[in-house]
C-alpha cells in the first residue's frame, strides 16, 4: 500500500509539468513546417505520458473498487482507441491490419480500464511500426468462451523472463524491458493490474520477429438474455 | 479585459496567449486576494479561474463574486485539472469548465468569443 501511495504522489507531481508542456507547445504557432512537426510531437508525447500518469492514478482506486463492471461493446472500444492513436502517431494505415472475428459483441469489463489496456498494447505496437514498413495487427476473436483481443507487433522479441511472468496472467511489479527500448514495463504492469480487476487475463506470445500481447475477457451474457446481442 | 486567475504562472500565460490572439487584453492574478484587489480597479468581461489556488481557493472566490450584484454577473470559466464536468456550478456564474490536460487554445477562444463583450 505504501508503494502505491508513493506512485500516486509521483504521478500527481508528473501530471502538472506534462500538462504545462502540452499547453506551451499548443501556444506556439507561426512556425515553418519542421517547427510545426516538432510542436505536434511535443503535444503528442505529452498526451501519451499524461495518459500513462492518469492510469497510475487509477491504481489505488482499484483497491477501493471504484470501477463498475458492465457489458462493454469490444469493437467500439477498439475503434475508439485506434482513432485516438491515429492522431498521435505518424504511421501508415496501410501497414495496420484490423480483424474482428468475434461473434459475441459484448464483454464484461469496465470501459475505462479496458480502453487503457488496449491503448497500452496498441501504442506499444505502433511505436515499432512508426516510420517503418513493419506491420501492426489487431485481432479480436473468440476462444474457449472468452473474447481475446490480440495485438501483434514486429518489434524486438519480449525477454523470456517477462514472457513467463505474463504466462501466469499477472505482473507483480514494474520492470524495465531493456530489449524493447521505448516500451514500458510500467505499461504492462498497469495493464495486468487493470485486467486482474476485470477478472481478465493478459498474456504474450513470443514470435521470431516480434510479440503478440493479448487480453482475454469474459463474454457478457446479460444482453443476449433479451435477444439484443 | 479578461482576468486569468491561476497560481501556475506558465499555464496562466498559455490562457492569456490564447486570449490575446483575439485582440483581447488579459491580466494574470496568482491568487484570489490579488484578484479581488484587481476587481476593485476594473470589472472584467469574463474570468478564467483555477479552483486550486494558494490561500483562499477558487470556491471562496466564487462565493465572494456572487455576493455582489456587479461581480455576480461576470461569466466564469473554470480551468482545472480536477474534473468538474459533472458538477453544476451555474449558480456561481460558471458558464463552462475546461480540463487543463485536454483543453485546446481554440476552446479558450470559443468562450472568449461567446462571453467577452
Amino acid at each position: 500500500m505504501r508503494e502505491v501511495s508513493g506512485i500516486l504522489v509521483a504521478a500527481h507531481d508528473l501530471k502538472a509539468p506534462l500538462t504545462t508542456i502540452r499547453q506551451l507547445a499548443l501556444a506556439l504557432d507561426g512556425m515553418d513546417e519542421e517547427g510545426e512537426g516538432i510542436r505536434t510531437e511535443m503535444v503528442n508525447v505529452s498526451e501519451r505520458a499524461l495518459r500513462q500518469v492518469n492510469d497510475l492514478v487509477k491504481l489505488p482506486q482499484l483497491e477501493e473498487g471504484l470501477f463498475k463492471m458492465e457489458p462493454v461493446a469490444i469493437r467500439a472500444v477498439c475503434d475508439d482507441v485506434l482513432e485516438e492513436l491515429v492522431g498521435l502517431f505518424d504511421f501508415d494505415r496501410q501497414n495496420f491490419k484490423v480483424r474482428y472475428q468475434n461473434r459475441s459483441r459484448l464483454v464484461t469489463a469496465n470501459k475505462e480500464l479496458l480502453s487503457s489496456v488496449i491503448y497500452n498494447f496498441l501504442s506499444n505496437a505502433i511505436h515499432y511500426s512508426s516510420g517503418r514498413k513493419t506491420r501492426t495487427e489487431l485481432l479480436v476473436g473468440e476462444r474457449a468462451g472468452k473474447i481475446r483481443v490480440e495485438i501483434r507487433d514486429f518489434g524486438p522479441a519480449l525477454p523470456i523472463k517477462i514472457w513467463r511472468e505474463m504466462k501466469d496472467g499477472f505482473i507483480a511489479e514494474p520492470k524495465s524491458i531493456a530489449m524493447r527500448p521505448g516500451s514500458s514495463g510500467l505499461g504492462l504492469y498497469i495493464a495486468s493490474k487493470f485486467a486482474k480487476y476485470m477478472d481478465a487475463k493478459v498474456g504474450a506470445v513470443r514470435h521470431r520477429d516480434g510479440t503478440s500481447f493479448f487480453v482475454e475477457l469474459a463474454i457478457s451474457k446479460q444482453m443476449s438474455l433479451w435477444g439484443l446481442e | 479585459m479578461i482576468f486569468v486567475i491561476d497560481n501556475d504562472f506558465l499555464m496562466a500565460k498559455c490562457v492569456k496567449c490564447a486570449v490575446k490572439k483575439l485582440d483581447k487584453e488579459a491580466r494574470i492574478f496568482s491568487d484570489a486576494i490579488d484578484a479581488m484587489d484587481g476587481l476593485g480597479d476594473e470589472l472584467p468581461e469574463m474570468i478564467f479561474l483555477e479552483i486550486l489556488l494558494t490561500g483562499p481557493d477558487g470556491f471562496t472566490l466564487l462565493n465572494e463574486l456572487v455576493s455582489y450584484s456587479d461581480t455576480a454577473r461576470i461569466p466564469i470559466v473554470i480551468v482545472s485539472t480536477i474534473d468538474f464536468s459533472q458538477v453544476d456550478l451555474s449558480n456561481y456564474g460558471v458558464v463552462g469548465v475546461l480540463n487543463k490536460e485536454t483543453m485546446m487554445p481554440e476552446e479558450i477562444q470559443d468562450y472568449v468569443k461567446k462571453y467577452a463583450k
